[in-house]
């Protein structure tokens, strides 16, 4: 027996269709791009620290290391604000107020770097410490927020890449300068684009 | 044995499925601007806005007008009971999939 809706011209098995596709469509909509996103930062991670590398190692002048560097982190900030101003627009409750709390987690975290240098600039540092604690620092950070987001939105792939950042940033402490340049660009960026490449290969698996 | 859960008539029209489903894939307490509903529905302003008469007549969507900017601004939001009411309808149909032999689930 085929049970027709009343009045509706959907069996039930169409209805639940409708329902997966049209929600699922809500949700990539919605969603962040994780493909974009990761792929981006890898990318500038990856670029950006083995500039530093090489600019160290003296195969290039430091200062243009460390503008593009700057540069490719910028362009990754960016591409991450604008993503996800655009994907979350027209949306606004819990899930927006969550956001902005997280957000700002990230300026005030790279807020107290900041201050933690020009302190100790106050008392005096060397390059080489510089050279070591700047990423150091600035890695903790990442790392504990891709923790706090991970267990936020419970998305282990984001807590899997939290621990691998501490675990890289901890690493990279031994590897001396600059070679805590070339840890932090293939095992930091690396990480970084292995995800990524994971999340574009089973989105293209499961998609039909 | 075998009984036929009621469907809601409501949300029983398949554009009134699609709103209500779209606002359910939203958190908990989260709202989305007519617009941003119609694009991701694709129907027109005049379509949409019917169906959401009859759905916050039923007490299922709350329509709250706001200004962003000076702009008018209206958000859309499934209330508790809209949300219940999806839920059952969509524990309906699974019932109906399951105890009808001649359906195969997709």
């Amino acid at each position: 027996m085929t049970e027709r809706l009343d009045g509706g011209d959907l069996s039930p098995a169409e209805s639940l269709a409708l329902i997966e596709q049209q929600q699922g469509r809500v949700e990539r909509t919605l969603g962040p791009n994780i493909v974009l996103l990761y792929g981006t930062w890898g990318a500038a991670w990856f670029l950006g620290f083995a500039m530093l590398y090489l600019a160290y190692r003296g195969a290039l002048p430091l200062v243009v290391g460390g503008l593009v560097f700057a540069g490719l982190l910028l362009a990754a900030i960016v591409v991450t604000g604008v993503h996800s101003a655009r994907a979350t627009r027209g949306v606004r409750g819990v899930s927006s107020e969550v956001g902005a709390m997280y957000g700002w987690g990230w300026l005030l975290g790279f807020g107290c770097v900041g201050a933690i240098f020009a302190g100790l600039g106050r008392v005096g540092i060397t390059d080489e410490q510089s050279a070591l604690l700047g990423p150091a620092l600035s890695l903790l950070v990442v790392g504990l927020l891709y923790l706090g987001g991970g267990a936020l939105w419970r998305d282990r792939v984001q807590y899997g890449l939290g621990v691998w950042i501490l675990a890289t940033d901890a690493v990279s402490m031994f590897a001396g300068v600059p070679g805590n340049y070339l840890v932090l660009s293939i095992a930091g960026g690396g990480g970084f684009l292995l995800a990524a490449a994971w999340f574009a290969v089973r989105r293209r698996v499961v998609a039909p | 044995m075998t009984t036929v859960p009621e469907l809601d008539p409501v949300i029983h029209a398949q554009a009134r499925l699609r709103v209500v489903a779209s606002l359910a894939a939203l958190s908990q307490g989260d709202r989305m601007a007519f617009p941003r509903v119609q694009q991701l529905l694709d129907m027109t302003a005049g379509n949409l806005s019917t169906h959401l008469r009859k759905l916050e007549d039923a007490g299922y969507v709350e329509v709250t007008k706001t200004h962003e900017r000076r702009t008018p601004v209206t958000y859309l939001a499934l209330t508790r009971r809209g949300r219940t009411a999806f839920e059952d309808y969509a524990a309906a149909l699974r019932t109906l999939l399951t105890t009808d032999g001649s359906e195969t689930a997709r």
